[in-house]
């Protein structure tokens, strides 16, 4: 098993991050062309604590070194399932996700959290990330070894980019949000 | 927003996600959020979504998917 961890604060409030996460993999966000697709497949909030949840699919396309590839038999497009809590009266967003194809073989584990930053709480934002990647299949410690370790690369590397696209999708949400507002003001 | 995983459901999703993307930051952060002004939109595009993902395999596999988010489900949706 190999652990990925990572903390990050954004220079912009709770509310848009939360709002802004949303929308990461949209079209604001050029950093993240694996991502090919994200669909809802249901949500709900909880009338007791109220607490929204989500589950997502998000469809994935990249590719793989040749050599895993012909280890795994992969396709190229997998899918990723994530249940996501959003308790809005403590400011706190979870997001656990693990892959759904090839799990027989490799988890991947993710939990990210947002929360208002521990040193600037109104103006900006926390992000932890961590991820466990387990490669499950017997035997040959050497190949599990290479497949967790270019899987936790390729994370990382995901991961990076992730933050810089959506860093673009923040900036461009706080653009279109002003813009809304002025039209509302001229109304 | 981003694309559907069935091109046919990107219509109605689009138009799912902008309701949602309002209900979100207009009344769900605010605390105003009484009731889900989106469910008939959602109704509209999860019905398109769930012949894709018969048609694709994908449904058997979430339901796996499911399962293995019931410990997630119990530590994240206590109350604060």
């Amino acid at each position: 098993m190999k652990i990925f961890s990572a903390t990050t604060e954004f220079d912009y409030t709770w509310e848009e991050v939360s709002v802004g996460n949303w929308r990461k993999y949209g079209p604001w966000n050029e950093k993240t062309p694996h991502v090919i697709a994200v669909d809802t497949l249901s949500r709900s909030v909880d009338p007791a604590t109220g607490i929204l949840r989500t589950e997502r699919l998000i469809t994935c396309k990249q590719s793989a070194p040749q050599w895993l590839q012909h280890f795994l038999c992969t396709s190229s497009v997998s899918h990723v399932f994530e249940t996501s809590y959003v308790d809005p009266s403590a400011k706190k967003v979870t997001m656990c996700s693990h892959n759904m194809t090839m799990a027989d073989l490799l988890t991947v584990q993710e939990t990210v959290v947002y929360q208002p930053s521990p040193t600037s709480p109104a103006a900006r934002t926390q992000m932890y990330q961590n991820a466990k990647i387990t490669a499950l299949c017997g035997g040959w410690q050497k190949i599990k070894n290479s497949i967790e370790q270019f899987t936790v690369d390729r994370f990382s590397q995901n991961a990076a980019m992730g933050r810089e696209g959506f860093e673009m999708v923040l900036e461009m949400s706080r653009k279109a949000f002003a813009e809304q507002r002025e039209q509302q003001a001229k109304l | 927003m981003s694309a559907s995983l069935a091109p046919e459901c990107n219509e109605k999703k689009e138009r799912y996600d902008t309701c949602f993307l309002k209900w979100y930051s207009e009344k769900f952060l605010r605390g105003i959020a009484s009731t889900d002004d989106c469910e008939p939109l959602f109704k509209e595009y999860k019905s398109c979504l769930g012949k894709a993902l018969k048609e694709q395999g994908i449904d058997t596999m979430l339901e796996e998917a499911r399962a293995d988010s019931r410990e997630s489900d119990a530590e994240h949706m206590k109350p604060s």
